[in-house]
Protein backbone atom coordinates (compact mmCIF):
# COMPACT_ATOMS: atom_id res chain seq x y z
CA UNK A 1 0.00 0.00 0.00
CA UNK A 2 1.56 3.18 -1.13
CA UNK A 3 1.03 6.37 0.90
CA UNK A 4 1.39 9.67 -0.55
CA UNK A 5 3.03 12.99 1.35
CA UNK A 6 1.62 16.12 0.41
CA UNK A 7 2.36 19.66 1.86
CA UNK A 8 1.20 20.61 4.76
CA UNK A 9 0.64 24.24 3.55
CA UNK A 10 2.08 26.43 1.10
CA UNK A 11 6.30 27.44 1.31
CA UNK A 12 9.73 26.09 0.10
CA UNK A 13 11.40 23.05 0.70
CA UNK A 14 14.51 23.39 2.46
CA UNK A 15 16.08 19.93 2.85
CA UNK A 16 15.07 17.00 1.61
CA UNK A 17 16.60 13.93 4.34
CA UNK A 18 15.76 10.15 2.27
CA UNK A 19 16.31 8.92 -0.96
CA UNK A 20 14.38 6.87 -2.92
CA UNK A 21 15.15 3.65 -1.55
CA UNK A 22 15.09 4.43 2.01
CA UNK A 23 14.06 2.80 5.09
CA UNK A 24 11.50 5.14 6.78
CA UNK A 25 9.62 4.66 10.25
CA UNK A 26 6.53 6.42 11.01
CA UNK A 27 6.89 10.11 11.99
CA UNK A 28 10.40 10.12 10.50
CA UNK A 29 11.29 13.50 9.52
CA UNK A 30 11.76 13.18 6.08
CA UNK A 31 11.55 16.70 5.04
CA UNK A 32 11.99 20.05 6.17
CA UNK A 33 10.46 22.90 4.62
CA UNK A 34 10.33 26.99 5.16
CA UNK A 35 6.81 28.43 5.39
CA UNK A 36 5.12 31.56 7.37
CA UNK A 37 8.49 32.44 9.02
CA UNK A 38 9.40 29.22 10.61
CA UNK A 39 10.87 25.88 9.45
CA UNK A 40 7.88 22.71 9.99
CA UNK A 41 9.88 19.22 9.86
CA UNK A 42 7.36 16.38 7.59
CA UNK A 43 7.36 13.76 9.14
CA UNK A 44 6.98 9.27 7.44
CA UNK A 45 2.91 9.05 7.79
CA UNK A 46 3.80 5.37 7.87
CA UNK A 47 6.51 2.99 7.84
CA UNK A 48 7.67 1.88 4.49
CA UNK A 49 10.55 2.50 1.68
CA UNK A 50 10.41 5.27 -0.18
CA UNK A 51 9.56 4.90 -3.47
CA UNK A 52 9.61 8.53 -5.52
CA UNK A 53 10.33 11.74 -4.52
CA UNK A 54 8.52 14.45 -6.23
CA UNK A 55 10.10 17.94 -5.29
CA UNK A 56 14.34 18.82 -5.26
CA UNK A 57 15.58 21.68 -2.27
CA UNK A 58 14.51 24.89 -2.94
CA UNK A 59 11.18 24.11 -5.04
CA UNK A 60 8.24 26.50 -3.88
CA UNK A 61 5.65 23.99 -3.21
CA UNK A 62 1.55 25.18 -2.90
CA UNK A 63 -0.61 23.28 0.04
CA UNK A 64 -1.37 19.26 -0.58
CA UNK A 65 1.73 19.22 -3.18
CA UNK A 66 2.58 15.69 -3.61
CA UNK A 67 6.19 15.97 -2.10
CA UNK A 68 6.71 11.58 -2.40
CA UNK A 69 5.60 8.72 -2.08
CA UNK A 70 6.30 6.19 0.72
CA UNK A 71 5.45 2.13 -0.08
CA UNK B 1 -73.33 5.90 33.55
CA UNK B 2 -70.12 8.10 33.64
CA UNK B 3 -67.62 6.14 34.07
CA UNK B 4 -65.84 5.54 37.43
CA UNK B 5 -62.46 7.02 38.13
CA UNK B 6 -61.01 2.84 37.87
CA UNK B 7 -61.77 3.77 34.45
CA UNK B 8 -60.52 6.69 33.34
CA UNK B 9 -57.64 5.86 34.96
CA UNK B 10 -56.97 2.41 33.12
CA UNK B 11 -58.10 4.00 30.19
CA UNK B 12 -55.41 6.91 30.10
CA UNK B 13 -52.80 4.54 31.07
CA UNK B 14 -53.36 2.34 27.76
CA UNK B 15 -53.33 5.61 26.07
CA UNK B 16 -50.27 6.83 27.21
CA UNK B 17 -48.78 3.37 27.35
CA UNK B 18 -49.83 2.81 23.67
CA UNK B 19 -48.72 6.17 22.19
CA UNK B 20 -45.48 6.59 24.08
CA UNK B 21 -44.54 2.74 21.89
CA UNK B 22 -44.60 5.23 19.56
CA UNK B 23 -43.58 3.16 15.99
CA UNK B 24 -43.79 0.09 18.09
CA UNK B 25 -41.24 -2.80 19.35
CA UNK B 26 -40.13 -4.36 16.07
CA UNK B 27 -39.25 -0.75 14.11
CA UNK B 28 -37.35 0.05 17.21
CA UNK B 29 -35.27 -3.31 17.46
CA UNK B 30 -34.76 -1.72 13.97
CA UNK B 31 -33.32 1.13 15.36
CA UNK B 32 -30.86 -0.81 17.60
CA UNK B 33 -29.50 -3.13 15.73
CA UNK B 34 -28.48 -0.17 13.67
CA UNK B 35 -27.06 0.96 16.64
CA UNK B 36 -29.23 3.61 17.68
CA UNK B 37 -31.17 4.77 20.48
CA UNK B 38 -34.75 5.34 20.46
CA UNK B 39 -36.20 8.85 20.79
CA UNK B 40 -37.23 8.17 24.68
CA UNK B 41 -34.10 6.07 25.23
CA UNK B 42 -31.98 9.35 24.45
CA UNK B 43 -34.20 11.34 26.46
CA UNK B 44 -33.46 9.18 29.56
CA UNK B 45 -29.66 10.01 28.56
CA UNK B 46 -29.91 12.79 28.19
CA UNK B 47 -31.86 13.79 31.67
CA UNK B 48 -31.56 13.33 35.40
CA UNK B 49 -33.61 10.45 36.02
CA UNK B 50 -37.15 10.67 36.62
CA UNK B 51 -36.97 14.23 35.81
CA UNK B 52 -38.39 14.43 32.58
CA UNK B 53 -42.21 15.53 32.04
CA UNK B 54 -43.47 15.43 28.48
CA UNK B 55 -45.83 17.39 27.06
CA UNK B 56 -48.29 16.95 23.10
CA UNK B 57 -48.15 12.95 23.58
CA UNK B 58 -51.46 13.51 22.60
CA UNK B 59 -50.49 15.83 19.59
CA UNK B 60 -52.12 14.61 16.05
CA UNK B 61 -50.77 14.82 12.65
CA UNK B 62 -53.27 16.95 10.27
CA UNK B 63 -52.69 14.44 6.88
CA UNK B 64 -56.03 14.07 5.31
CA UNK B 65 -55.09 12.46 1.87
CA UNK B 66 -53.97 9.31 0.50
CA UNK B 67 -55.27 7.42 3.68
CA UNK B 68 -53.74 9.34 6.70
CA UNK B 69 -56.64 10.16 7.99
CA UNK B 70 -57.04 6.82 9.51
CA UNK B 71 -53.36 6.09 10.00
CA UNK B 72 -52.02 7.21 14.02
CA UNK B 73 -49.02 8.66 13.76
CA UNK B 74 -48.50 8.32 17.85
CA UNK B 75 -47.21 11.97 18.96
CA UNK B 76 -46.31 12.92 15.58
CA UNK B 77 -42.93 11.63 15.63
CA UNK B 78 -41.41 14.00 17.70
CA UNK B 79 -41.26 14.02 22.04
CA UNK B 80 -41.00 17.04 23.46
CA UNK B 81 -40.54 18.73 27.13
CA UNK B 82 -38.42 19.70 29.86
CA UNK B 83 -36.12 18.06 32.73
CA UNK B 84 -33.31 18.83 34.49
CA UNK B 85 -29.78 18.31 33.50
CA UNK B 86 -27.13 17.89 36.77
CA UNK B 87 -30.27 19.66 38.20
CA UNK B 88 -30.39 22.55 36.05
CA UNK B 89 -33.37 23.31 33.39
CA UNK B 90 -33.73 22.01 30.03
CA UNK B 91 -35.89 21.71 26.49
CA UNK B 92 -35.53 18.85 24.36
CA UNK B 93 -37.37 17.90 21.46
CA UNK B 94 -36.16 14.33 19.62
CA UNK B 95 -37.34 12.92 16.73
CA UNK B 96 -39.09 9.35 16.51
CA UNK B 97 -37.69 7.42 13.69
CA UNK B 98 -39.82 4.85 14.34
CA UNK B 99 -43.28 6.93 13.68
CA UNK B 100 -43.19 7.26 9.68
CA UNK B 101 -39.14 7.62 10.14
CA UNK B 102 -39.18 10.82 12.36
CA UNK B 103 -40.73 13.22 9.12
CA UNK B 104 -41.18 16.45 9.49
CA UNK B 105 -44.78 17.10 9.18
CA UNK B 106 -47.04 20.43 10.12
CA UNK B 107 -47.87 19.27 13.56
CA UNK B 108 -44.62 17.83 14.42
CA UNK B 109 -43.07 21.32 13.53
CA UNK B 110 -45.32 23.25 15.92
CA UNK B 111 -44.60 20.99 18.65
CA UNK B 112 -41.12 21.65 17.94
CA UNK B 113 -41.69 25.39 17.66
CA UNK B 114 -43.72 25.22 20.61
CA UNK B 115 -40.63 23.72 23.17
CA UNK B 116 -38.16 26.37 21.52
CA UNK B 117 -40.85 29.58 22.28
CA UNK B 118 -40.94 27.87 26.13
CA UNK B 119 -37.03 27.74 26.65
CA UNK B 120 -36.90 31.23 25.26
CA UNK B 121 -39.70 32.51 27.38
CA UNK B 122 -38.63 30.84 30.28
CA UNK B 123 -34.64 31.11 29.57
CA UNK B 124 -33.67 27.77 29.23
CA UNK B 125 -30.90 25.71 27.12
CA UNK B 126 -33.12 23.92 24.38
CA UNK B 127 -31.25 20.10 22.55
CA UNK B 128 -32.76 18.80 19.83
CA UNK B 129 -32.23 15.61 18.85
CA UNK B 130 -32.76 14.70 14.99
CA UNK B 131 -33.19 11.80 13.41
CA UNK B 132 -35.91 12.27 10.68
CA UNK B 133 -36.39 11.44 6.82
CA UNK B 134 -37.34 15.03 6.10
CA UNK B 135 -40.31 16.40 5.34
CA UNK B 136 -43.47 14.61 4.96
CA UNK B 137 -44.38 14.89 1.41
CA UNK B 138 -47.94 14.39 1.81
CA UNK B 139 -48.33 17.71 3.88
CA UNK B 140 -46.49 19.82 1.38
CA UNK B 141 -47.04 23.37 2.24
CA UNK B 142 -47.73 22.33 6.28
CA UNK B 143 -44.57 21.28 6.27
CA UNK B 144 -42.23 23.84 4.24
CA UNK B 145 -44.02 26.44 6.27
CA UNK B 146 -42.85 24.99 9.75
CA UNK B 147 -39.62 24.79 8.63
CA UNK B 148 -39.98 28.46 7.97
CA UNK B 149 -41.32 28.68 11.32
CA UNK B 150 -38.69 27.03 13.03
CA UNK B 151 -36.16 28.43 11.14
CA UNK B 152 -37.62 32.09 12.68
CA UNK B 153 -37.95 30.51 16.20
CA UNK B 154 -33.82 29.46 16.37
CA UNK B 155 -33.12 33.59 15.44
CA UNK B 156 -35.73 34.46 17.60
CA UNK B 157 -33.86 32.28 20.45
CA UNK B 158 -30.23 32.94 19.29
CA UNK B 159 -28.29 34.39 21.60
CA UNK B 160 -31.30 34.03 24.61
CA UNK B 161 -30.97 30.71 24.93
CA UNK B 162 -28.17 28.17 24.14
CA UNK B 163 -29.29 25.83 21.07
CA UNK B 164 -27.61 22.37 20.92
CA UNK B 165 -28.50 20.40 18.01
CA UNK B 166 -27.54 16.28 18.58
CA UNK B 167 -27.56 14.47 14.51
CA UNK B 168 -28.19 11.00 15.46
CA UNK B 169 -29.63 9.82 12.32
CA UNK B 170 -30.29 11.46 8.58
CA UNK B 171 -31.04 15.40 8.69
CA UNK B 172 -32.35 15.88 5.17
CA UNK B 173 -33.18 18.50 2.76
CA UNK B 174 -34.23 21.99 4.61
CA UNK B 175 -34.31 20.92 8.00
CA UNK B 176 -30.63 20.80 7.64
CA UNK B 177 -30.77 24.55 8.49
CA UNK B 178 -32.37 23.64 11.69
CA UNK B 179 -29.16 22.32 13.46
CA UNK B 180 -27.15 24.96 11.08
CA UNK B 181 -28.82 27.75 12.64
CA UNK B 182 -28.35 26.76 16.26
CA UNK B 183 -24.97 27.23 18.75
CA UNK B 184 -23.22 23.54 18.28
CA UNK B 185 -23.95 20.26 16.61
CA UNK B 186 -22.68 16.82 17.44
CA UNK B 187 -23.00 14.09 15.38
CA UNK B 188 -22.64 10.25 15.69
CA UNK B 189 -20.21 7.99 13.83
CA UNK B 190 -21.40 6.00 11.36
CA UNK B 191 -25.37 6.84 11.89
CA UNK B 192 -25.55 10.48 11.64
CA UNK B 193 -25.80 12.55 8.39
CA UNK B 194 -26.60 15.85 7.26
CA UNK B 195 -27.18 17.41 3.71
CA UNK B 196 -29.46 19.71 1.92
CA UNK B 197 -30.06 17.08 -0.79
CA UNK B 198 -29.81 13.09 -0.77
CA UNK B 199 -28.57 10.66 -3.31
CA UNK B 200 -31.04 10.04 -4.98
CA UNK B 201 -31.81 13.79 -5.86
CA UNK B 202 -27.91 14.17 -6.30
CA UNK B 203 -27.72 11.67 -8.82
CA UNK B 204 -31.19 12.75 -10.54
CA UNK B 205 -30.11 16.47 -10.60
CA UNK B 206 -26.29 16.54 -10.99
CA UNK B 207 -26.04 13.28 -12.05
CA UNK B 208 -23.46 12.47 -9.42
CA UNK B 209 -22.99 9.34 -7.91
CA UNK B 210 -22.50 9.63 -4.17
CA UNK B 211 -23.66 7.98 -0.10
CA UNK B 212 -25.01 9.96 2.50
CA UNK B 213 -21.73 9.33 4.30
CA UNK B 214 -19.52 11.13 1.68
CA UNK B 215 -21.92 13.87 1.13
CA UNK B 216 -22.50 14.76 4.93
CA UNK B 217 -21.06 12.11 7.59
CA UNK B 218 -18.92 13.02 10.58
CA UNK B 219 -15.85 13.29 8.79
CA UNK B 220 -16.86 15.53 6.05
CA UNK B 221 -18.98 17.97 8.65
CA UNK B 222 -16.01 17.63 11.47
CA UNK B 223 -13.13 17.99 9.40
CA UNK B 224 -14.30 19.71 5.55
CA UNK B 225 -16.99 21.80 6.19
CA UNK B 226 -17.05 22.87 10.09
CA UNK B 227 -20.50 22.50 10.15
CA UNK B 228 -19.95 19.79 13.34
CA UNK B 229 -18.34 20.80 16.58
CA UNK B 230 -17.78 17.29 17.34
CA UNK B 231 -18.47 13.38 16.40
CA UNK B 232 -19.26 11.02 19.33
CA UNK B 233 -18.82 7.35 19.13
CA UNK B 234 -22.57 6.62 19.51
CA UNK B 235 -25.56 7.69 21.12
CA UNK B 236 -24.83 7.50 25.13
CA UNK B 237 -21.46 9.20 24.51
CA UNK B 238 -23.14 12.24 23.15
CA UNK B 239 -25.90 12.68 25.13
CA UNK B 240 -22.73 12.24 27.66
CA UNK B 241 -20.93 14.72 26.08
CA UNK B 242 -23.80 16.84 25.70
CA UNK B 243 -25.05 17.32 29.56
CA UNK B 244 -20.82 17.78 30.26
CA UNK B 245 -21.17 21.26 27.28
CA UNK B 246 -24.30 22.32 29.37
CA UNK B 247 -22.46 22.35 32.80
CA UNK B 248 -20.35 25.10 31.08
CA UNK B 249 -23.18 26.91 30.18
CA UNK B 250 -25.75 29.67 31.73
CA UNK B 251 -29.11 28.78 30.93
CA UNK B 252 -29.82 32.21 29.18
CA UNK B 253 -27.80 35.29 28.67
CA UNK B 254 -29.04 37.19 31.61
CA UNK B 255 -26.89 34.15 33.61
CA UNK B 256 -23.58 34.08 34.36
CA UNK B 257 -22.04 30.74 33.51
CA UNK B 258 -21.93 28.10 36.34
CA UNK B 259 -19.22 28.71 38.67
CA UNK B 260 -17.75 25.35 40.74
CA UNK B 261 -15.70 25.48 43.53
CA UNK B 262 -12.34 24.47 42.18
CA UNK B 263 -9.85 21.64 42.73
CA UNK B 264 -6.94 22.88 41.49
CA UNK B 265 -4.91 25.65 43.31
CA UNK B 266 -5.65 29.33 41.76
CA UNK B 267 -1.50 29.62 43.37
CA UNK B 268 -0.44 26.20 41.14
CA UNK B 269 2.72 27.42 39.08
CA UNK B 270 2.76 26.63 35.82
CA UNK B 271 6.41 26.02 34.92
CA UNK B 272 6.09 22.85 32.60
CA UNK B 273 5.19 25.34 30.51
CA UNK B 274 9.26 25.89 30.30
CA UNK B 275 9.57 22.37 28.89
CA UNK B 276 6.66 22.96 26.62
CA UNK B 277 7.28 25.61 25.08
CA UNK B 278 10.76 25.94 23.83
CA UNK B 279 12.68 28.90 23.08
CA UNK B 280 14.29 28.12 20.16
CA UNK B 281 11.47 30.07 17.56
CA UNK B 282 12.30 27.30 14.91
CA UNK B 283 10.62 23.96 16.80
CA UNK B 284 7.10 23.41 17.24
CA UNK B 285 5.47 22.43 20.36
CA UNK B 286 1.64 20.89 21.44
CA UNK B 287 -0.42 24.27 22.50
CA UNK B 288 -3.13 21.40 24.25
CA UNK B 289 -0.53 20.59 26.70
CA UNK B 290 -0.28 24.69 27.24
CA UNK B 291 -3.92 24.59 27.74
CA UNK B 292 -4.15 21.70 30.27
CA UNK B 293 -1.77 22.77 31.66
CA UNK B 294 -2.80 26.36 33.03
CA UNK B 295 -6.21 25.64 33.15
CA UNK B 296 -8.02 23.92 36.05
CA UNK B 297 -7.01 20.48 35.40
CA UNK B 298 -9.20 18.64 33.54
CA UNK B 299 -11.32 21.61 32.37
CA UNK B 300 -10.93 21.75 28.74
CA UNK B 301 -13.64 21.07 26.50
CA UNK B 302 -12.35 21.02 22.70
CA UNK B 303 -15.03 21.90 20.14
CA UNK B 304 -14.27 21.57 16.17
CA UNK B 305 -11.20 19.91 17.20
CA UNK B 306 -10.64 18.62 13.68
CA UNK B 307 -11.62 21.66 11.46
CA UNK B 308 -9.40 24.76 10.88
CA UNK B 309 -6.75 22.51 13.31
CA UNK B 310 -4.45 25.92 13.16
CA UNK B 311 -6.88 27.32 15.79
CA UNK B 312 -8.07 25.79 18.98
CA UNK B 313 -10.79 26.76 20.70
CA UNK B 314 -12.97 25.46 23.81
CA UNK B 315 -14.31 26.06 27.14
CA UNK B 316 -12.36 25.48 30.23
CA UNK B 317 -12.60 26.90 33.88
CA UNK B 318 -10.18 29.12 35.19
CA UNK B 319 -10.50 28.90 39.28
CA UNK B 320 -13.76 27.52 39.02
CA UNK B 321 -14.87 30.70 36.15
CA UNK B 322 -15.64 29.31 33.31
CA UNK B 323 -13.79 30.86 30.15
CA UNK B 324 -13.56 30.79 26.32
CA UNK B 325 -10.12 29.40 24.81
CA UNK B 326 -8.97 30.86 21.91
CA UNK B 327 -5.56 29.86 21.01
CA UNK B 328 -3.38 29.07 17.99
CA UNK B 329 -2.04 26.01 16.97
CA UNK B 330 1.34 25.77 15.83
CA UNK B 331 1.76 22.56 14.48
CA UNK B 332 -0.57 23.30 11.16
CA UNK B 333 0.50 26.33 9.50
CA UNK B 334 2.52 27.45 11.92
CA UNK B 335 -0.61 29.05 13.32
CA UNK B 336 -1.19 31.26 10.47
CA UNK B 337 -5.01 32.08 10.27
CA UNK B 338 -6.85 30.94 7.27
CA UNK B 339 -10.24 31.97 6.20
CA UNK B 340 -11.29 28.52 7.67
CA UNK B 341 -10.01 29.21 11.34
CA UNK B 342 -11.23 32.58 11.44
CA UNK B 343 -14.89 31.68 11.24
CA UNK B 344 -14.27 29.16 13.69
CA UNK B 345 -12.86 31.66 15.62
CA UNK B 346 -14.87 34.24 15.11
CA UNK B 347 -18.41 32.14 15.71
CA UNK B 348 -16.63 30.87 18.81
CA UNK B 349 -15.71 34.81 20.48
CA UNK B 350 -19.42 35.46 19.62
CA UNK B 351 -21.30 32.62 21.54
CA UNK B 352 -19.06 33.68 24.28
CA UNK B 353 -19.50 36.84 24.38
CA UNK B 354 -23.20 36.97 23.62
CA UNK B 355 -23.38 33.92 27.22
CA UNK B 356 -21.14 36.33 28.85
CA UNK B 357 -18.37 34.24 28.77
CA UNK B 358 -14.51 35.68 29.11
CA UNK B 359 -12.02 34.75 26.93
CA UNK B 360 -8.54 33.88 27.37
CA UNK B 361 -6.26 34.21 24.51
CA UNK B 362 -3.22 32.48 23.61
CA UNK B 363 -0.55 34.14 21.06
CA UNK B 364 1.64 32.02 18.59
CA UNK B 365 0.81 33.68 15.07
CA UNK B 366 3.34 34.80 12.46
CA UNK B 367 -0.12 36.54 10.49
CA UNK B 368 -2.81 35.39 8.31
CA UNK B 369 -1.69 32.93 5.56
CA UNK B 370 -0.91 34.75 2.77
CA UNK B 371 -0.61 33.62 -0.79
CA UNK B 372 -3.02 33.20 -4.23
CA UNK B 373 -4.39 30.56 -2.56
CA UNK B 374 -5.21 32.56 0.65
CA UNK B 375 -6.39 35.44 -1.61
CA UNK B 376 -8.56 34.20 -3.42
CA UNK B 377 -10.29 32.27 -0.85
CA UNK B 378 -11.18 35.55 0.57
CA UNK B 379 -9.05 35.68 3.50
CA UNK B 380 -9.97 39.35 3.86
CA UNK B 381 -13.21 38.98 3.98
CA UNK B 382 -13.30 35.84 6.58
CA UNK B 383 -10.10 37.29 8.69
CA UNK B 384 -12.18 40.44 8.97
CA UNK B 385 -14.49 38.38 11.07
CA UNK B 386 -12.26 37.98 13.63
CA UNK B 387 -11.36 41.87 14.00
CA UNK B 388 -14.95 42.05 14.03
CA UNK B 389 -16.09 39.55 16.62
CA UNK B 390 -13.15 40.64 18.95
CA UNK B 391 -13.49 44.01 18.77
CA UNK B 392 -17.79 43.46 19.10
CA UNK B 393 -17.48 41.57 22.67
CA UNK B 394 -17.52 43.27 26.08
CA UNK B 395 -17.01 40.56 27.69
CA UNK B 396 -13.50 40.21 29.82
CA UNK B 397 -10.80 40.10 27.27
CA UNK B 398 -7.37 38.55 28.78
CA UNK B 399 -4.56 38.30 25.87
CA UNK B 400 -1.00 36.03 26.37
CA UNK B 401 1.75 36.14 24.00
CA UNK B 402 3.24 33.24 24.11
CA UNK B 403 5.90 33.43 21.19
CA UNK B 404 4.87 34.76 17.70
CA UNK B 405 2.53 37.82 17.58
CA UNK B 406 3.15 39.42 13.99
CA UNK B 407 0.99 42.22 12.20
CA UNK B 408 -2.35 40.99 11.51
CA UNK B 409 -1.94 37.88 13.08
CA UNK B 410 -1.48 39.51 16.59
CA UNK B 411 -4.54 42.46 15.95
CA UNK B 412 -6.76 39.66 14.90
CA UNK B 413 -5.88 37.15 18.19
CA UNK B 414 -7.08 40.17 20.17
CA UNK B 415 -4.75 42.99 20.74
CA UNK B 416 -4.88 45.92 23.76
CA UNK B 417 -5.83 48.11 20.64
CA UNK B 418 -8.91 45.53 19.65
CA UNK B 419 -10.05 46.04 23.37
CA UNK B 420 -8.08 43.10 25.63
CA UNK B 421 -8.41 43.85 29.14
CA UNK B 422 -5.12 42.52 30.11
CA UNK B 423 -2.35 42.06 27.69
CA UNK B 424 0.48 39.53 29.33
CA UNK B 425 3.78 38.56 26.89
CA UNK B 426 6.17 35.46 28.05
CA UNK B 427 9.82 36.69 27.42
CA UNK B 428 9.79 34.45 24.42
CA UNK B 429 7.21 36.93 23.15
CA UNK B 430 7.79 38.22 19.48
CA UNK B 431 5.75 41.23 19.10
CA UNK B 432 6.28 43.23 15.95
CA UNK B 433 4.35 44.75 12.77
CA UNK B 434 6.93 42.87 10.45
CA UNK B 435 9.11 40.18 11.37
CA UNK B 436 13.07 40.94 11.28
CA UNK B 437 13.71 38.95 8.41
CA UNK B 438 11.24 40.86 6.09
CA UNK B 439 12.06 44.43 7.71
CA UNK B 440 15.87 44.16 7.48
CA UNK B 441 15.14 43.33 3.82
CA UNK B 442 13.63 46.24 3.33
CA UNK B 443 15.60 48.65 5.68
CA UNK B 444 19.18 47.37 4.89
CA UNK B 445 18.94 45.68 1.25
CA UNK B 446 21.33 47.88 0.09
CA UNK B 447 23.80 47.56 2.97
CA UNK B 448 23.46 43.74 2.72
CA UNK B 449 24.22 43.82 -1.18
CA UNK B 450 27.14 46.11 -0.91
CA UNK B 451 28.83 44.34 2.03
CA UNK B 452 31.89 42.05 1.44
CA UNK B 453 30.25 39.91 4.12
CA UNK B 454 26.39 40.22 3.35
CA UNK B 455 25.46 36.53 5.42
CA UNK B 456 27.29 38.58 8.25
CA UNK B 457 25.59 41.58 7.95
CA UNK B 458 22.27 40.48 7.36
CA UNK B 459 22.62 37.98 10.74
CA UNK B 460 23.82 41.39 12.60
CA UNK B 461 21.37 43.72 11.25
CA UNK B 462 18.18 40.90 12.23
CA UNK B 463 19.90 40.44 15.65
CA UNK B 464 20.29 44.54 16.77
CA UNK B 465 16.23 44.65 14.92
CA UNK B 466 15.19 41.82 17.48
CA UNK B 467 16.66 43.52 20.31
CA UNK B 468 15.17 46.84 19.60
CA UNK B 469 11.56 46.17 17.92
CA UNK B 470 10.81 42.46 18.41
CA UNK B 471 12.08 41.83 22.25
CA UNK B 472 8.70 42.19 24.10
CA UNK B 473 9.55 44.81 26.10
CA UNK B 474 9.36 47.35 23.47
CA UNK B 475 5.69 46.55 23.38
CA UNK B 476 5.49 46.72 27.11
CA UNK B 477 6.81 50.23 26.85
CA UNK B 478 4.60 51.32 24.56
CA UNK B 479 1.87 50.11 27.14
CA UNK B 480 0.79 47.16 24.70
CA UNK B 481 1.88 45.04 27.32
CA UNK B 482 0.60 45.32 30.60
CA UNK B 483 3.09 43.00 31.83
CA UNK B 484 5.91 40.26 31.00
CA UNK B 485 5.63 37.03 33.11
CA UNK B 486 7.47 33.96 33.64
CA UNK B 487 5.58 30.79 32.46
CA UNK B 488 5.14 29.70 35.73
CA UNK B 489 3.48 32.42 36.53
CA UNK B 490 0.69 32.22 33.79
CA UNK B 491 -1.96 30.60 35.65
CA UNK B 492 -1.82 32.39 38.50
CA UNK B 493 -1.62 36.00 36.61
CA UNK B 494 -4.39 34.64 34.57
CA UNK B 495 -7.11 33.93 37.93
CA UNK B 496 -5.79 37.56 39.06
CA UNK B 497 -6.91 39.17 36.16
CA UNK B 498 -9.97 37.79 35.08
CA UNK B 499 -10.99 37.96 39.08
CA UNK B 500 -10.26 41.51 38.22
CA UNK B 501 -12.45 41.75 35.43
CA UNK B 502 -15.62 39.79 35.54
CA UNK B 503 -17.58 42.32 36.91
CA UNK B 504 -16.60 44.40 33.67
CA UNK B 505 -19.61 46.63 32.22
CA UNK B 506 -18.95 48.32 29.12
CA UNK B 507 -22.19 49.18 27.10
CA UNK B 508 -22.43 48.57 23.33
CA UNK B 509 -23.21 51.71 21.20
CA UNK B 510 -26.96 52.06 20.53
CA UNK B 511 -27.96 50.55 17.11
CA UNK B 512 -29.50 47.64 15.79
CA UNK B 513 -26.89 45.42 15.16
CA UNK B 514 -23.57 46.36 13.52
CA UNK B 515 -22.79 44.59 10.02
CA UNK B 516 -20.94 41.25 10.78
CA UNK B 517 -18.46 41.07 7.80
CA UNK B 518 -20.06 37.38 7.10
Amino acid sequence: MAEELLAPMVGKILKIKVKPGDAVREDDEIMVMESMKLETGIHAPCDGVVKEIKVAEGDRVEEDDLLAIIE
Amino acid sequence: MAADWKELKERLEAERVRLRAGGGPPLQEKEHAKGKRTARERIDLLFDPGTFEEIDLFAKHIGRDYGLDKKEVPADGVVIGYGEVNGRGCMVYAEDFTVIAGTFGERHGKKICKIIDMARKYGFPVVGINDSGGARVTEQMGALSQYGQLFYRHVAASGVVPQIALIMGPVAGGQAYSPALMDFIFMVEKTSAMFIAGPPLVEAVVYEKTDEQSLGGPKVHGRITGVSDGTLADDRQCLEHTRRLLGYLPLNNQERPPYVTPEDSPDRETSELEEIIPTDQKRLYNMRRVIQCVFDRGSFFELKKDFAQNLIIGLARLNGHVVGVVANNPVKYNGALDYNAADKGSRFIRFCNAFNIPLVNFQDVPGFLIGTRSEHNAIIRHGAKMLYAYAEATVPKITCVLRKAYAGGYLAMCSKDLGADVVFALPTAEICLMGPQGAVNILFRKEIASSETPEETRARREAEFMEKYVNPTYAAGLQHVDDIILPGELRRRLIRALEMTLDKEEEAPNRKHGIMPV
